[in-house]
């Protein structure tokens, strides 16, 4: 019922000490076992099949350390990361959606009861926001040019200031210390002072903004449907394509693989990335103007929602739909659990997964009549979910959204400054250039499909038997004075049957991009004159 | 064993003897002798080889267990020793092809030989400075001499005979036990093999030798060649490296060092040492009484000694502010306790204190000439934060100090008494305000007394001083107003203000100096149009407070003009004038200022708190909106009229701010309305088009006009079929590869195919070396080594290069050790690499012979 509280079943009856041990015993084990296996990333190469002596030795040792690193990897996890997120438990025939904050707020620890509140700002409104990747520092965007950049952890106003033009969109960059505006006419870039660094004009009219923050990468969209990609670190305008789509508000990128996705009026989600032309991936979605989009932690799952009243649930291992449910929403958005959040006029929706991506109502919530909720957005590492309105922001408790165990080397919302400068530094050590961005990260470092189908090649195949075939069957003059003995006539087929294979070798080879390695030699090392003699003559 | 091996090599064998032995068993020198002796054998003329050997074979049968026997005594014959040495480097082999005419030399006098051995182990003693008796192997060496007997000469010589002369001799016993086994079963010795076959049998068994050599470095190499990683450290045992270790291997060398050891290690000190020491105590009589006192003392004044030490090092360590000037203080109130005391010191002091402000006076350093003032005051003082202000009121004060005229000792004990007034400011601050308030009471009342003159009496003047009066009786009254409010003010934060005001140390403090920092500059500003000196305003205000009943009195009007008009409007240089020559009730001015200043941010913040205009109000703990300070709000306001149209309506028409809000644009509604009409024919056609795009639907076959058109059979037959033919397979093909693609069986989406050159260059294009195999090669690099994705304890193992080593440390040529080539250990192997080869491998090099060594370093 609680947030955050599990009800623990009542303890076992009396049972003779020792078996109660066994399975327990036995539980962890297995449980240690999957995590060894979630880490082990998939099983080794098979060593047996190997014929190399010294490969497979090496490979071994690799996979032993391997196993020894994902062992670590899992008890690691299990004793580091003792956390489990909260989550509400109906009791018997109780629903979830019912539990109204009220109820929520007068059960949970008092640290988490100070997180939520609400902001009634109801001059510059709506309000659009934006969290830093640790969840620590919110930008709070009204569209009528007001500005506000808060730390959560202490709840204090860092900076506040009004920029006296349209805001349509805001976004932290790399950190809290630089975020992007999207107004009246262009992109801005603040600081945390609230002092413009940058205009980035050659964005236009930004729409929409996304910060893709292993490439630096500042993505936007602006009214003539153009997709812009500018390196925050160099400055560099890495690409600029025109979707060809239309004006569009709906974007998102997918935190998998950092590709862009485009939700468009003509009912389309085009997927982008900096180094091509073309969208990568184009699925009509709905037959209205897609409204929102989202993306799951995971990168398999996104969410859209349309006109048309519905939300979709598509895997994007096999772009197909995976769920689909009657209800409309303005904005979308996945929580690091899971959980997915929809607006809907002045309501918020929050579902679940209960299995198989069957996402089911969880949790409800309503603010104010007449508000219009703008953008709900999860904050990370947090139970938290943010909801800009027409009247200023509000944010709920949402108890399982938010990861409870954070990676300090990923996020760390309890970053000192010295922390965060050193982490500034990493990120820029460890900066992906733009091209890493694809939709299947893991091509990288493997080997290229080659070019040649493999069906042409069986064709080759096939043609050279026959053509071999042929050759055997030639038949051969009746030729005197010792010219037609036996040996020489094995000797004339098998010259033959060589010269039929010779130009399908010789493809092969092309194809494969080697030239024959006899041959090369044969042709590029002239032998001495007085050796010329002794070498092989060429046949035929 | 490899010693003496060693040591044949190093100096050439006798030369004769060694060709002597390949021939088989020999008798030893003195024998022969004696066989000479016995008889003269055929053709025995000389010592020759030949003749050795014609003796040989006479006496072969009987004598062949012999020569072993003896070099089985005196330890010269040895079968490995003898194969080295037969396998041995041309060098010895062109020992071995030395003439013979030496060995006849060596054979022909023991003497001589005996001679030589005396010379070389002399020799050897000089150069190496060991005993003789280091080299008296050699000695055992000398052949045996055998008595000659004498006796009986008539038959042949028996092994018997022989024996009987060794009787009693080492080794004796087993010689015989052959003997008897050789007459029990008498057996014939094969003929010695032909030296082909000999050679091939020593040639198989160096063969041998060496390959056992090379194969039991197979074990160490696989172990090294398999081990992931391989340490290479040096072996660093730094032996003893303690003091006390080094200290007891010294030995006293100079003539001093000897003569102290002498004293230490005498007898009597060592005993005296042994006996706790008590007899060198006895040397020395103390009484304990006068030690142990003495300790005391001596404890005590160190533990003072601490003390003190610890105290100051406090002392020294403190940065408070407040301390040091307490100290000073401390440290004037003394030197103020002498004064009473000595009339030099208060002098002195005196003077000190005249050459200070003469000096100050001059340098003016603490009247804001310094840059960092001058700075500070261009940038202006409000937006500077308190300390800053507080610093630069300081600094004045200070200037005002030093500055001040002293007249006489009395001035001095005048102003330390109104220092103690000053204790509590705010009373002081209130007793002003009252005066003030006092005064303009008064100075209302006796506006109304004014004289009626012939000139005042005119019409115009009475209208204009009824208007007058009017006014200045209204800004009374709002004067005093404010009074109120301040002293109101001053009471609630009696406490507050005296933090918040500057905290100025000397010992007076002015209603002024107190006031903020709008103040400050409002005053200099004043003293910059006048060029009055501070020096003359800040010292002067001093008697102020005492003067001011006096100088209200004599222009009251004055006053009460200058105040009424001045005050609400800001307007201060209209009244200057009378302000300055009248600078009394400029303190009440200024505090009228202050009381005014307050009473209007009070009123601007509550102004700004119920304003609904912009302020963010705040529903729960947020305490953002309502405390921010004033001024951005003020420039919010300002904004208001600048900002856009389309803003100013979102502020101003804010019941159609939720209307725009809910509304699309009439595009949108068009776009919403029409957009869901025929979405999927659409993206059909568009699948299609990329479609096309990427694989090209084929031409149609056509003739070009003109060919092939030429006769109607030409014509009947239509396009060659081979035309026809292209064309199918070309259709075929687009249909393959449209079935290929990926989208081929999703009707909703375009996956595009087309190959991104730009990401190519992250895949490899062939298979890297070793493997032979994609998905082995896949699946080995499927683990991310990084620290970011292991934890920290496997991080370094799993990035490890092959060989590891510290700098500076030299890779050794390999070194022998047993290993057991079949296990395989998971940690990575060290190799520890010693100063000197070990032992076993030493032994191994020595065995291996030359030839041998320089094989394996293939």
């Amino acid at each position: 019922m609680a947030a955050g509280t599990r009800q623990d079943p009542p303890a076992a009856p009396a049972r003779p000490a020792a078996p109660p041990l066994l399975p327990a015993a036995q539980n962890a084990q297995h449980e240690l076992e999957m995590e060894v296996a979630k880490y082990s990333r998939g099983q080794g190469a098979d060593l047996k099949a190997l014929r190399d002596k010294k490969l497979k030795g090496q490979l071994s040792v690799k996979e032993k350390l391997y196993g020894q690193s994902a062992k670590a990897a899992a008890k690691a996890e299990k004793w580091l990361m003792p956390n489990d997120g909260g989550i509400l438990e109906p009791d018997h025939l109780e629903k979830t959606y019912r539990i109204s904050q009220e109820d929520i707020l007068t059960e949970v620890d008092l640290l988490s009861s100070r997180k939520p509140f609400d902001m009634i700002l109801p001059v510059l409104g709506p309000y659009n926001i934006g969290y830093t990747s640790n969840g620590r520092y919110m930008l709070v965007g009204g569209q009528k040019g007001h500005l506000a950049m808060m730390d959560m952890l202490h709840m204090d106003l860092m900076k506040e200031f009004e920029v006296r033009e349209t805001v349509r969109d805001v976004t932290f960059l790399h950190n809290e210390q630089l975020y992007a505006v999207a107004q009246k006419k262009y992109p801005y870039i603040y600081n945390r002072h609230g002092t413009e660094i940058h205009c980035l004009k050659e964005h236009g009219k930004a729409l929409k903004l996304q910060f893709l923050s292993k490439q630096f990468l500042l993505a936007s969209i602006n009214s003539f449907g153009q997709l812009h990609y500018q390196d925050v670190s160099t400055g560099e305008m890495v690409a600029n394509y025109r979707t060809g789509l239309g004006r569009t508000d709906v974007m998102r990128a997918n935190p998998y693989n950092a590709v862009i996705g485009l939700g468009h009026a003509g009912g389309k989600v085009t997927m982008w990335k900096p180094t091509s032309v073309k969208p990568l991936v184009t699925m009509l979605c709905h037959h209205g103007p897609v409204t929102a989009v989202a993306f799951d932690r995971g990168g398999n799952l996104m969410a859209t929602a349309g006109v048309d009243r519905k939300i979709k649930i598509w895997d994007l291992r096999k772009y197909e739909i995976v769920h689909s449910y009657p209800v409309r929403a303005q904005s979308l958005d996945f929580s690091q659990k899971g959980l997915l959040a929809c607006s809907n006029g002045s309501q918020v929706e929050i579902y679940r997964d209960f299995g198989g991506h069957d996402y089911k109502l969880y949790m409800k919530h309503k603010i104010m009549k007449g508000y219009q909720v703008g953008k709900v957005l999860f904050r990370p590492y947090e139970d938290i979910l943010g909801i800009g309105h027409s009247m200023g922001f509000s944010s709920i408790l949402v108890p399982g959204s938010g990861e409870p165990n954070f990676d300090t080397f990923i996020d760390n919302p309890m970053e000192t400054t010295k922390q965060n400068r050193e982490k500034e530094v990493h990120a820029l050590l460890d900066k992906l250039p733009p091209e890493t961005i694809m939709l299947n990260p893991n091509m990288i470092a493997t080997v290229r499909a080659p070019k040649k189908k493999e069906k042409k090649t069986k064709e080759t195949e096939e043609e050279m038997e026959d053509a071999i075939e042929a050759a055997k069957n030639i038949e051969r003059k009746k030729k005197t004075k010792g010219r037609s003995k036996p040996s020489k006539r094995a000797k004339k087929k098998e010259e033959d049957v060589f010269k039929a294979k010779r130009p399908f070798l010789e493809q092969s080879d092309k194809i494969d991009g080697r030239p024959d390695k006899k041959q090369r030699i044969g042709e590029e090392v002239e032998l001495p004159k007085a050796l010329q003699r002794f070498a092989k003559k060429p046949q035929s | 064993m490899p010693k003496k091996a060693a040591m044949r090599r190093g100096k050439p064998p006798a030369p004769g003897q060694g060709k002597r032995r390949r021939h088989g068993p020999q008798l030893s020198k003195a024998m022969r002798r004696e066989l000479d002796a016995m008889g003269p054998g055929p053709a025995r003329g000389s010592d020759d080889e030949e003749g050795s050997d014609v003796v040989a074979e006479d006496v072969y049968e009987y004598e062949e267990g012999v020569p072993e026997e003896e070099s089985g005594k005196n330890g010269r014959y040895d079968a490995v020793a003898k194969y080295e040495y037969n396998f041995d480097s041309d060098a010895s082999d062109a020992d071995e092809d030395v003439p013979s005419e030496e060995g006849e030399d060596m054979e022909e006098d023991d003497n001589d030989d005996g001679d030589d051995e005396d010379k070389q182990i002399r020799i050897l003693q000089e150069t190496t400075g060991m005993p003789r008796e280091a080299f008296g192997g050699k000695k055992r060496k000398q052949p045996l001499e055998l008595p000659l007997q004498h006796g009986d000469g008539d038959g042949p010589v028996t092994i018997h005979d022989l024996l009987d002369n060794v009787q009693g001799k080492p080794g004796y016993s087993k010689i015989r036990k052959r003997l008897q086994q050789q007459e029990k079963k008498p057996m014939v010795v094969l003929a010695p093999l032909p030296k082909v076959e000999r050679d091939k049998i020593e040639r198989n068994v160096t063969f041998q030798k060496s390959k056992n050599e090379l194969t039991k470095w197979e074990g160490i190499v696989k172990t090294n060649r398999e081990a992931p990683v391989l340490y290479f450290e040096n072996d660093t045992n730094l032996g003893v490296n303690t003091v006390a270790a080094i200290a007891s291997e010294f030995k006293p060398r100079t003539e001093f060092e000897k003569r102290i050891a002498e004293i230490t290690q005498s007898t009597d000190i060592i005993e005296a040492h042994k006996n706790d020491g008590a007899k060198i105590l006895e040397l020395n009589k103390i009484d304990v009484e006068d030690v142990r006192e003495r300790q005391n003392r001596l404890a005590k004044m160190r533990s003072l000694l601490f003390r003190h030490e610890m105290k100051a090092k406090r002392v020294k360590k403190i940065k408070s502010r407040t301390y040091h000037r307490m100290l000073k203080k401390d440290k004037l109130k003394a030197a103020s306790a002498d004064f009473e005391a000595d009339p030099e010191a208060v002098k002195d002091h005196a003077r000190k204190q005249e050459f200070k402000r003469a000096e100050e006076r001059m340098t003016l350093k603490h009247k804001n000439t310094s840059q960092w003032a001058k700075r500070i005051i261009k940038r202006g003082l409000s937006v500077q934060d308190e300390g800053t202000r507080a610093a630069i009121a300081a600094q004045l004060q200070q200037n005002t100090l030093l500055t001040r005229k002293m007249n006489s000792m009395k001035d001095d004990s005048s102003s330390e008494e109104s220092s103690d007034d000053d204790e509590d400011e705010s009373d002081s601050e209130a007793k002003i305000l009252n005066r003030g308030k006092e005064k303009i009471l008064k100075a209302l009342e006796e506006d109304n007394e004014i004289p009626n003159s012939a000139v005042f009496s005119l019409p115009f003047m009475e209208r204009a001083m009824k208007k007058r009066e009017e006014a200045t009786y209204e800004e009374a009254r709002q004067a005093l107003e404010e009074y109120d409010d301040s002293l109101k003010k001053l009471e609630e934060n009696n406490t507050e203000q005296n933090e918040d005001s500057i905290k100025v140390s000397g010992k007076r403090t002015f209603g002024p100096v107190k006031n903020t920092h709008e103040e400050f500059k409002k005053r200099r500003k004043l003293h910059d149009t006048e060029n009055s000196s501070d020096s003359e305003y800040d010292s002067e205000p001093a008697q102020h407070l005492s003067n001011n009943e006096v100088t209200m009195k004599h222009d009251d009007i004055q006053l009460g003009n200058a105040l009424l008009d001045d005050e609400p409007q800001n307007d201060i240089y209209k009244s200057f004038n009378d302000i300055k020559k009248n600078p009394g009730p400029k303190t009440t001015f200024e505090v009228g200022m202050l009381a005014g200043d307050s009473w209007k941010k009070v009123k601007s913040n509550k102004g700004n708190g119920q304003s609904n205009g912009n302020g963010i109000t705040n529903k729960s703990k947020l305490p953002v909106p309502s405390i921010v300070d004033p001024k951005p709000k003020q420039q919010d306001h300002n904004s208001d009229s600048d900002s856009e149209e389309e803003m100013v309506e979102g502020f101003l028409t804010v019941s159609d701010r939720k209307e725009n809000y809910e509304l699309p644009s009439q595009a949108d509604l068009i776009r919403q309305a029409f957009a869901g009409d025929d979405v999927e024919a659409e993206f059909e056609k568009d699948k299609m088009d990329v479609l096309n795009e990427e694989n090209p639907e084929p031409e149609k076959p056509a003739l070009v006009p003109g060919w092939g058109q030429w006769t109607d059979i030409q014509q009947k037959k239509g396009l060659p079929s081979w035309m026809i033919k292209e064309h199918e397979v070309a259709k075929r093909n687009r249909q393959e590869a449209l079935k290929r693609r990926k989208d081929s069986k999703l009707k909703h989406v375009i996956i595009s195919e087309h190959v991104d050159k730009k990401v190519e260059k992250y895949s490899a294009r062939n298979l890297p070396f070793p493997f032979t195999s994609k998905d082995a090669y896949e699946q080995s690099i499927r683990m991310p080594i990084g620290p970011d994705f292991n934890p920290v304890i496997s991080v370094s193992a799993l990035n490890r290069p092959a060989i590891v080593k510290k700098p500076g440390v030299i890779i050794k040529p390999i070194q022998y050790e047993e290993v057991n080539p079949h296990e395989k250990p998971d940690e990575p192997k060290r190799v520890i690499q010693r100063a000197t080869p070990n032992q076993n491998a030493k032994k191994a090099f020595a065995k291996q012979g030359k030839g041998a060594t320089s094989q394996k370093r293939k």
